[in-house]
């Protein structure tokens, strides 16, 4: 039932990401939400739940991305498993240190997804290249208090 | 049973008159006795006053929270009506665009838009059952959007012109000067590899070529906003402003080749 839930979550998250209205962009950013959710489950699953749905996620939203199909199942394993080592380093009990981890995670994938548009020639200007990676991290880091919340009614 | 006599009950009203008309013309009795009374009728036209007061208080509430209500709903109702005056006029736009122009259009609604900040694209709500199929160009009234990437059976991915990706040949039509326009995935367009002597400028229009496999000839991308040299100084590029606003679409024409 739990797992038919979390599914039910992605679903919800893909929908709000893909109709994500114009007057909540901030700097013409928008928040990662399924990155949220990835990196959430960590703090509340074991580690094969968490990838097994991240992985989930990650695909959901490459199905609606132009091109590079997969880039997101692959980059949201890996932040998966980068909050899996680390929290296993460090307590992650405390609200500010997921917030620093999902920070960290949203910042890795935007750097990625950025690289990988800039590697394959296209030219983004670095003031929209910096606008990509920094805020839309601190956006989703903002929102992710929500997600949190509601992947936390669902771990219980 | 009490009964007074007949002359008694004649002196007694007389008497009575005598003393109303006597206390009439007195005007210290009336003075006095009007001031007398006054604290307490004040207090009882006060009390009174403000009875009444509480009464049409109550009642006028009642009306005003049933205006307030009433005015919500019409408020409501008149922003559904305006949203579909709206849409109409929009719609109404897309039908003379498509009835007055050469080409064969299919208008699509935009459902959905990329999830994230590294791409520009939009999901319309016609696909593969509906004729599209990737390559195929897509414009509003006002101008190009993009081209279709992907089509399932009934929906389609479309790349904007903003999208990095996104390499649209094309000319100035004033001058007829060859360039290359791409997304930067900011608000404007940047056209590239535009020769030192070329004759561009701030204003000029500039439109898909005929070299272009995706777009046919002539449709409007934007207009030049600023002209400048590359870094590597052997080429000039322009920015342009796209004619179509593309933060702001809700329909669009797919055109069947």
């Amino acid at each position: 039932m739990r797992k038919l839930y979390f599914l039910l979550l992605i679903a919800i998250l893909a929908t709000a990401a893909l109709s994500w209205p114009r007057f909540l962009n901030f700097f013409y950013c928008k928040p990662d939400l399924l990155l949220i959710f990835a990196v959430a489950l960590v703090f509340y699953e074991d580690l094969k739940t968490a990838l097994f749905f991240g992985i989930i996620a990650g695909l959901v939203k490459d199905v609606f991305l132009p091109q590079n199909f997969g880039i997101n199942a692959l980059c949201f394993s890996v932040w998966i498993y980068g909050a899996y080592r680390l929290s296993r380093q460090i307590s992650t009990k405390e609200s500010y240190v997921r917030l620093g981890i999902i920070f960290a995670a949203a910042l890795l994938n935007n750097l990625a997804l950025g690289l990988n548009v800039v590697v394959a020639g296209n030219i983004v200007p670095a003031g929209i290249f910096l606008r990509n990676l920094i805020i839309t991290a601190v956006y989703t880091t903002l929102l992710s208090p929500v997600i949190l919340k509601l992947t936390d009614l669902i771990a219980l | 049973m009490f009964k007074l006599p007949r002359r008694t009950l004649i002196y007694s009203v007389l008497a009575a008159c005598a003393v109303l008309l006597a206390a009439n013309s007195l005007s210290c009795f009336k003075n006095s006795t009007q001031k007398a009374f006054k604290p307490q009728l004040s207090l009882i036209g006060m009390l009174k006053h403000e009875f009444s007061g509480i009464i049409f208080y109550h009642r006028n509430m009642l009306l005003a929270e049933r205006a307030q209500n009433d005015i919500d709903v019409l408020r409501l109702k008149l922003f559904d009506l305006r949203e579909v005056a709206l849409e109409n006029e929009r719609l109404n736009n897309v039908l003379g665009f498509k009835q007055k122009s050469p080409l064969r259009l299919i208008v699509a609604r935009v459902i959905a838009r990329s999830p994230e900040s590294w791409n520009s694209s939009l999901i319309i709500n016609k696909g593969r059952n509906n004729g599209i199929r990737p390559g195929m160009a897509v414009i509003t009234p006002r101008g190009l959007v993009g081209s279709i990437i992907e089509s399932a059976d009934n929906t389609s991915k479309v790349l904007l012109i903003n999208d990095p990706n996104q390499g649209i040949s094309s000319i100035v039509q004033r001058s007829r000067q060859e360039g290359l326009v791409n997304g930067t995935l900011g608000t404007n367009l940047v056209m590239r590899y535009l020769p030192d002597d070329a004759s561009i400028a701030s204003g000029d229009m500039v439109v898909t070529s005929e070299l272009s496999q995706v777009y046919p000839k002539g449709i409007l991308i934007g207009r030049v906003m600023n002209v400048g040299r590359e870094f590597s100084g052997l080429n000039r590029y322009a920015l342009i402003k796209p004619a179509v606003d593309l933060s702001n679409i809700e329909e669009v024409l797919v055109i069947i080749p």
